[in-house]
């Protein structure tokens, strides 16, 4: 089985304002919305907090991050539901192939 | 044989299968961290946990920068680290459970992670975890925010069933191969491992069986297609019968487990080929 992705294809950017994001964890709006899981949320770790248990109502002790972009479809579901206007999605220009393939015909010889 | 039996595997136990090897429970197999010695992987928490080495994110950074090298690079580290879980059937599952001592019911952090979901209540937990490892719970009270349950034999398998029939992937998790420290209940695509198995071929390796239908019994309900989480069974619209993808099947046997005709039947991967030697 071959799962590989085509090399080069360009994901969307998903950029994530975290001065607005900050309790992600207690409002997990986007999390739950979005239809191909795209997003995570991550624990600050810091060498004191390390075995605390973390209050989600605290800001900034959870971080949101989109570490599954290449699954993400541009539905753009994730900002319509944000309550901060925390999110934006940065649609990609796919870029060209290297090999030229301008005016090659079905059938020629290399 | 996939090479986690022939590694940790007793041809004298249960088959020659390494999951229904005894030793692999001791809890001298338990790796006890030395004084002094940092945090590493899951243990560390959330963030640290996923910056511990490469991971998927470095993976589609490289396609995307279309750095062949690299992608290649990262993705035989990956497979390296992986190769510490399988896909079990329920069957085997049950024989798994009577080895272990203790079993703690414990919330997921894989969808705490994906879908923000924080169990508290005792009904809702989805992973296990197994082994000494548990008894120590406590120290780690963000991990495990929801508490645990420990369970005796009987309650952990009637739970494991309650599992199969909510339509949960039963994943076995190796702590430090060969330990065997917890038994995952996952779907696509709220969890990590069953999302790596089937987004890039890392993860889980497949399980010792593959579904094959039976045309004769098959009435094309299309329950087993409703359960396959894999995207290896589908409905077969020509002759109106579920069909599998041996190449795509992981042998997890949902759709043997839900069928209502009793159509399905899981094989020996050996015996079948062309798939005896398909593990990612």
């Amino acid at each position: 089985m071959t799962y590989s992705l085509p090399m080069g294809r360009k994901f969307p950017k998903i950029s994530i304002d975290l001065t607005k994001c900050t309790v992600p964890f207690l409002c997990k709006k986007c999390l739950q919305a979005c239809p191909m899981a795209v997003f995570n949320v991550a624990r600050v770790m810091s060498k004191e907090k390390r075995l605390v248990e973390m209050d989600p109502r605290v800001d900034g002790n959870y971080v949101l991050h989109a570490p599954r972009r290449d699954k993400c479809t541009v539905c753009n579901i994730c900002i319509d539901v944000c309550p901060v206007n925390a999110l934006k999605i940065e649609v990609p220009k796919q870029g060209r192939s290297k090999v030229e393939t301008k005016g090659v015909q079905w059938g020629d010889k290399e | 044989m996939c090479f986690l039996c022939e590694q940790f595997g007793d041809p004298k136990q249960g088959n020659g299968l390494w999951y229904l090897n005894p030793t692999n429970y001791a809890r001298n197999m338990y790796k006890l961290r030395a004084p002094g010695q940092g945090f590493a992987g899951a243990e560390a928490g959330l963030e640290t946990g996923a910056r511990s080495g490469p991971s998927t994110m470095d993976l589609l950074t490289a396609i995307e920068n279309d750095d062949y090298p690299t992608y290649d690079k990262i993705r035989k580290a990956l497979v390296a680290r992986g190769q510490g879980s399988q896909v079990v059937p329920l069957v085997d599952a049950d024989k798994v459970l009577e080895l272990c001592s203790p079993i703690g019911l414990i919330a997921c952090i894989c969808r705490k992670d994906s879908r923000a979901i924080d169990e508290r209540n005792e009904l809702e937990y989805t992973c296990m975890g197994m082994g000494v490892g548990m008894l120590k719970w406590e120290r780690w009270p963000e991990r495990y925010k929801g508490g645990v349950k420990f369970v005796n034999i009987d309650e952990a398998k009637e739970w494991n069933h309650e599992m199969d029939r909510r339509g949960f992937v039963h994943i076995l998790m190796l702590f430090g191969a060969p330990y065997i420290g917890g038994f995952c209940q996952c779907d696509y695509p709220d969890c990590g491992a069953i999302r790596s198995a089937v987004d890039f071929g890392l993860g889980p390796i497949k399980g010792h069986y593959v579904a094959m239908v039976d045309y004769n019994k098959c009435n094309g309900c299309g329950i087993c297609a409703q359960r396959c989480q894999w995207g290896a069974l589908k409905f077969e619209v020509t002759n109106e019968k579920a069909n599998v993808d041996l190449f795509k099947c992981f042998g997890c046997g949902l759709c043997q487990t839900g069928c209502p005709r009793g159509a399905i039947n899981m094989l020996e991967r050996t015996s079948v080929p062309a798939v005896a030697e398909v593990w990612r």
